[in-house]
C-alpha cells in the first residue's frame, strides 16, 4: 500500500537544506527547531501568531515580497531563506523605526520575563542608530494606582501581546486596542484603571510585554539593590495547580517572581498570588522566634528548645487523652515546600494517619 | 414615536448576522452618541468583552463616545483641499464642525455630511442637498457596460430597471443555466475585480463554489473609501438593482445564500436608496426565499460602516462585519474558503458585480470585446482636481490616458498645464512628464511603477505644490493606518512628518534615504496594501519632482533648530 500525500514526509528547503516538516508547521517554527534565530517581537509561542512586527519576514522563492514566517506554513517543495541580506536589511530599518517611537531600549530585566526583547534585537542588529527621529508613539499611565503593574506606555511598540495574552490565555478580556494607527494605544473599559476593570492582576501582560512598557512594580522596587539578578527555579506553593516559577534574587534579598514559560503546568501563566504575594517572605512582621501564650493571654518570646518541648508535650498529651486521630495537621500555603513536606511526614509517620491537608489546596 | 429601549435595540438585531455596526449605528442614532450605558448593553447582549468592544468603537471615526449635539463633518480629502474645503470646514467650525477624509463627491466638491444627510456646495451659502450626479453620456462614443442603461428614467427603482432587461439575467440564470455555467461565462468573460486588486472573478467565484462549508456568503464591497473614488456611489445611487442582481447571480453561481452589502458611512443617502431597492426587489420575488418561484434562497444584509478607510481591505471588512477589532486578517487563509465567520465567502467590489448582469445578458464574448487591444471589458474612471470635466467615465479598458484627459474630460483649466495625475486614488501615487503617456490598463500603468486599482484619477495643474500634495495623501494614509503593523504605522507617521517638513535630516542625500527607506520597508512588509502601497506617493514624488523635494527639504535650513 502506498502511503498518501499527507503520510509521506514534508519536505522544503531552509537556508539551502532539505528540512522536513508537520503538516501546518508554520515556517518560523520550522526554523526555530533548527536552531535558526528568526528575530520577532510581536510573537509569543503561547499565542496565536498576530503577524504585526513583521521582523519575521523570510524570502521564499516565487514570492513577490517576504512572507511573515510566523503565520505562513510551510508547503510541500517550499525554498526559503531566512537570513538574505535583502531581509536583513528591511529588519534594520524596522528596528530603527521601532526605535524612533520610543523613549528608551533599554530597560531593567526586573520589569518583565520578556522586557529584554526589544533591547537585544536592537543590539544585535545595530539599530539604535537615531535615524527617523519623529514623534514618540503611545502615552504611559501613570493615573492608574495599582499595586502591581506599571503601565508605562511610552514604551509600548504597539505589539498587543499583553492585549491577546490577556484573552487568549488568561481570558479576562480586560484590556483591548484604542485608537487607531499611531495613535494606538492600550486601553481597559471606557480607559479606567486596571483595578475597576475585569483585570485579575495575573501579570502575565507584564511578563509577556518585549519592552518593559507593562513593568512589574513590586520587582521594580528591588532596581536600586546592588546585585545580579539570580533566578531559582521552583514552584509556587500556593496552591495545588503546580506552576513553576522563577525566584528572583538580588544578594540574599527575594526581589520578584516570574512565571517559568516552560512549566508544564502553568506555561508562563501565574495569578495574583503566585505572581504578586510574596511580601510577606521579607515582611518586618514576619515572626522571627517563638512565642509562648502566656496565662494573661499575651505571648512571651521563648528559645526553640522550649517551644518544641511545649509543643511535643502538647501533642503527647492529645493523643493520650483522645487518640491519634484527635491530631489534623494543616499546612500553611505561604511555608516552604520543606515544610509541607515535613507536616505531612509528622503527621503520617507520628500519629499513623492522613490526617493531614494544606490551606490553599484548590 | 417613542424611542426604543436598549433592550429593545440589541433584541432587534441580536440574532441577525452581522450584528455589531447595526447596533451601535441605532444607539448613535438613537442618542447622538455611544453611552457607556449603551456599550454595556451591546456587550452583554452580543456577548462581546466590554474592554474589547470600547477598543472597537473608538476604531471608528464616526462613533463619538460623548453627547456632542448634531455633528457637521466636512471633506477635507485632497481634492477638496484644492476646492476649498480647508476654507470651508474653517467657516462651518463655529457650528463644531469636523472634518472627514475624501466622502467620495469629488466630482461635486465640498461635501458636508450633516447626520444622515449629504450637503454639498463651496461655501455655507451654496451648501444644499443634491443627489449625487449622473455620469455624463459617453464623450469616445464607446459602447458602455455598466452605464449603458443608468442615465434612463426611474432607472434606480424596480420597473425603471426592468424596461431594460433588468433581472433578465437572473432569470436566465435560475431557469436555464447551472452554477457552473454561470461561473464559466464569467471566466471567459475575462472580468476582473474592479476595486483594485484586479483577481479574476470567475477564480475567486469557482473557488468558493468548490469550498465545503455553510451556509456561504457574497459580501459586497462598497466601502468606496479610496480617496478620488466615487464610482461605486455613482452605480448604487442610480442603478441599485444591478448591485442587487450582480449579488443574486453571484450567490447562485457559488452556491451562497446570503449577501452582505458593506457601505462606507459617508454614502447617507446611498444606504437608503439600497435599503429601498432591497424591499422592493423582496417584494417582487427576487430576494428571499425561493427567488422567482424556483429553489433557490438569498437574502441581502445591508450593513454601514462608520468611517474606517481600512475596511475596504476584505480582511478588514469581514471582522469588522463580524463585530471584531477591524485590524486586517493574515493571508492565506484567503475569504473564499475562510470569510465571513470562517465560511467561503466572495467579497465583491460594487463595479465588478455590477458588470455580471449585463455580461450574462449579453454575452462573455461581447463583455471581452469592450476593451482595447486586447484588453477585456471597460473600466469605471472617477475623474477630479484639476480638470475642466471631472466625473465618472466608463472606459474600455486600454484607452490612452491623455484621451480621457483631454478629449474627454476637457483637460485643464485655462492658462494651465497638467502637471501630475495620481493613480488608484491615492494608492498608486504620481504620474507625471513622459510617465503620463499610459493607457488605462495595469500592464502599461506598472510599467511606470505605478498602478490603475480602483480607477481614482486626481488631476494636478501647474498651479499645485507637488510636496503638499503629496503631504496630504501621506496625511491621509497615516490618519487610516490601522494600526497592526509596525511599518505602517511607524512609516506613514514618519514620512508624514518628512513631507510636512521639520523633521527628517537636512541633508538632502539624508532626507532622501531615510524616506526610500521606510517606502523599501512599508512595501516589502506591510501585512496589507495601504502600508505597501503607501510609499507609492513618496517615491513617485522622489522620482517625478526631485528639484521640488530639493527645495523642501533646503527650506529645513531657514528653520530654527
Amino acid at each position: 500500500m502506498s502511503a498518501t500525500a499527507t503520510e509521506r514526509q514534508q519536505t522544503m528547503t531552509l537556508d539551502g537544506q532539505e528540512v522536513t516538516f508537520a503538516q501546518g508547521e508554520t515556517l518560523y517554527e520550522v526554523a526555530r527547531r533548527h536552531q535558526i534565530q528568526v528575530p520577532t517581537l510581536c510573537y509569543d509561542p503561547r499565542l496565536e501568531a498576530f503577524g504585526g512586527c513583521r521582523l519575521c519576514v523570510v524570502e521564499v522563492r516565487g514570492a513577490k515580497t517576504p512572507v511573515a514566517s510566523c503565520t505562513t506554513r510551510a508547503a510541500q517543495g517550499m525554498v526559503v531563506s531566512t537570513a538574505t541580506p535583502a531581509v536583513e536589511k528591511l529588519r534594520q530599518t524596522l528596528l530603527e523605526m521601532v526605535v524612533s517611537e520610543n523613549r528608551e531600549v533599554a530597560v531593567n530585566p526586573l520589569r518583565g520575563f520578556a522586557s529584554q526583547e526589544l533591547t537585544t534585537l536592537v543590539h544585535r542588529y545595530g539599530a539604535q542608530t537615531g535615524r527617523f527621529q519623529g514623534k514618540h508613539s503611545g502615552k504611559s499611565n501613570s493615573a492608574d494606582l495599582n499595586p502591581f503593574i506599571l503601565r508605562d506606555y511610552d514604551l509600548c511598540i504597539s505589539c498587543y501581546r499583553c492585549v491577546r495574552v490577556c484573552a487568549e490565555q488568561e481570558g479576562d478580556y480586560a484590556i483591548s486596542v484604542m485608537h487607531r494607527g499611531f495613535r494606538t494605544q492600550i486601553t481597559t473599559e471606557f480607559n479606567g484603571n486596571l483595578k475597576d476593570s475585569s483585570c485579575t492582576f495575573c501579570g502575565q501582560c507584564v511578563q509577556t510585554c518585549p519592552t518593559g512598557a507593562l513593568a512589574d512594580k513590586k520587582a521594580l522596587r528591588g532596581a536600586d539593590l546592588p546585585g545580579e539578578i539570580q533566578k531559582t527555579r521552583t514552584i509556587c506553593p500556593y496552591c495545588g495547580v503546580g506552576c513553576s516559577v522563577d525566584i528572583m534574587t538580588k544578594g540574599d534579598r527575594m526581589v520578584g517572581i516570574q512565571p517559568a514559560m516552560d512549566g508544564p503546568a502553568n506555561q508562563g501563566a501565574l495569578c495574583v498570588k503566585g505572581q504578586f504575594a510574596f511580601d510577606f517572605v521579607q515582611h518586618d512582621d514576619r515572626l522571627k522566634t517563638p512565642l509562648l501564650r502566656q496565662p494573661d493571654g499575651s505571648f512571651k518570646e521563648i528559645g526553640w528548645d522550649e517551644a518544641l518541648d511545649f509543643a511535643a508535650d502538647g501533642f503527647r498529651n492529645a493523643l493520650e487523652k483522645h487518640g491519634r486521630r484527635s491530631v489534623y495537621g494543616i499546612a500553611s500555603g505561604r511555608a516552604p515546600h520543606e515544610a509541607a513536606y515535613s507536616m505531612q511526614k509528622f503527621i503520617r509517620a507520628g500519629f499513623g494517619t492522613h490526617y493531614v491537608d494544606n490551606c490553599s489546596r484548590a | 414615536m417613542p424611542k426604543p429601549t436598549n433592550q429593545e435595540i440589541v433584541a432587534r438585531w441580536r440574532d441577525q448576522p452581522a450584528p455589531l455596526l447595526a447596533v451601535l449605528h441605532a444607539f448613535h442614532e438613537r442618542d447622538g452618541f455611544l453611552s457607556s450605558d449603551a456599550l454595556d448593553g451591546v456587550s452583554k447582549g452580543l456577548k462581546i468583552p466590554i474592554a474589547e468592544l470600547y477598543g472597537t468603537v473608538t476604531f471608528y471615526h464616526h462613533f463619538s463616545l460623548q453627547p456632542s449635539g448634531p455633528t457637521l463633518r466636512v471633506c477635507t480629502g485632497n481634492v477638496c483641499r484644492l476646492r476649498g474645503g480647508l476654507e470651508l470646514l474653517e467657516a462651518l467650525s463655529p457650528k463644531g464642525a469636523k472634518s472627514m477624509p475624501c466622502a467620495g463627491r469629488c466630482d461635486e466638491p465640498v461635501p458636508v455630511l450633516s447626520g444622515s444627510e449629504s450637503l454639498v456646495g463651496t461655501s455655507i451659502d451654496t451648501l444644499r442637498a443634491k443627489p449625487s450626479p449622473l455620469p455624463a453620456p459617453n464623450p469616445g462614443g464607446y459602447a458602455e457596460c455598466i452605464f449603458a442603461h443608468i442615465r434612463e428614467p426611474d432607472r434606480s427603482t424596480l420597473a425603471g430597471y426592468r424596461r431594460t432587461g433588468g433581472y433578465e439575467a437572473l432569470s436566465k440564470a435560475l431557469r436555464e443555466m447551472t452554477p457552473a455555467q454561470v461561473v464559466g461565462i464569467i471566466t471567459e468573460s475575462k472580468l476582473a475585480g474592479r476595486g483594485g486588486a484586479g483577481f479574476p472573478t470567475g477564480a475567486k467565484w469557482k473557488a468558493v463554489a468548490d469550498a465545503p462549508g455553510h451556509p456561504k456568503s457574497i459580501v459586497c464591497n462598497a466601502d468606496e473609501g479610496e480617496p478620488g473614488c466615487f464610482k461605486d456611489r455613482a452605480i448604487m445611487d442610480h442603478d441599485p438593482h444591478t448591485v442587487l442582481e450582480g449579488m443574486v447571480l453571484a450567490g447562485y453561481a457559488t452556491g451562497a445564500e446570503r449577501g452582505f452589502i458593506y457601505l462606507r458611512y459617508e454614502y447617507p443617502e446611498t444606504f437608503r436608496t439600497l435599503e429601498r431597492a432591497i424591499i422592493e426587489a423582496q417584494a417582487g420575488g427576487l430576494l428571499g426565499r425561493g427567488i422567482l418561484d424556483g429553489g433557490f434562497n438569498f437574502e441581502i444584509h445591508l450593513r454601514r460602516g462608520a468611517g474606517a478607510y481600512i475596511c475596504g481591505e476584505e480582511g478588514s471588512l469581514l471582522n469588522s462585519l463580524e463585530g471584531k477589532h477591524p485590524f486586517p486578517r493574515n493571508k492565506p487563509p484567503f475569504p473564499v474558503t475562510h470569510g465571513f465567520e470562517n465560511l467561503p465567502t466572495a467579497v465583491n467590489n460594487v463595479e465588478t458585480l455590477a458588470s455580471v448582469p449585463h455580461i450574462l445578458r449579453q454575452g462573455a464574448t461581447w463583455y471581452r470585446g469592450l476593451g482595447r487591444n486586447g484588453h477585456a471589458g471597460t473600466k469605471l474612471i472617477s475623474l477630479s482636481g484639476d480638470i475642466r470635466r471631472p466625473g465618472n467615465y466608463e472606459v474600455p479598458i486600454g484607452l490612452p490616458l491623455k484621451t480621457l484627459l483631454f478629449d474627454w474630460a476637457g483637460g485643464p483649466y485655462s492658462g494651465r498645464t497638467i502637471q501630475a495625475v495620481t493613480m488608484a486614488g491615492l494608492s498608486g501615487g504620481f504620474l507625471a512628464g513622459d510617465a503620463m503617456e499610459v493607457t488605462l490598463d495595469e500592464p502599461s500603468i506598472r510599467g511606470k511603477g505605478s498602478f490603475l486599482g480602483a480607477g481614482g484619477i486626481i488631476v494636478f495643474d501647474d498651479s499645485r505644490d507637488m510636496v503638499r500634495a503629496a503631504h496630504d495623501a501621506m496625511e491621509f494614509f497615516a490618519d487610516e493606518s490601522c494600526g497592526k503593523c509596525f511599518p505602517c504605522r511607524i512609516g506613514t507617521q514618519r514620512l508624514t512628518e518628512r513631507l510636512a517638513g521639520g523633521a527628517g535630516p537636512r541633508d538632502l542625500s539624508a532626507w532622501t534615504e531615510e524616506v526610500r527607506d521606510i517606502g523599501a520597508a512599508m512595501r516589502a512588509t506591510s501585512a496589507c496594501g495601504l502600508g505597501m502601497a503607501a510609499p507609492f506617493v513618496s517615491d513617485s514624488l522622489l522620482q517625478f519632482f526631485p528639484e521640488a523635494v530639493r527645495f523642501h527639504v533646503a527650506a529645513r535650513h531657514t528653520e530654527k533648530p
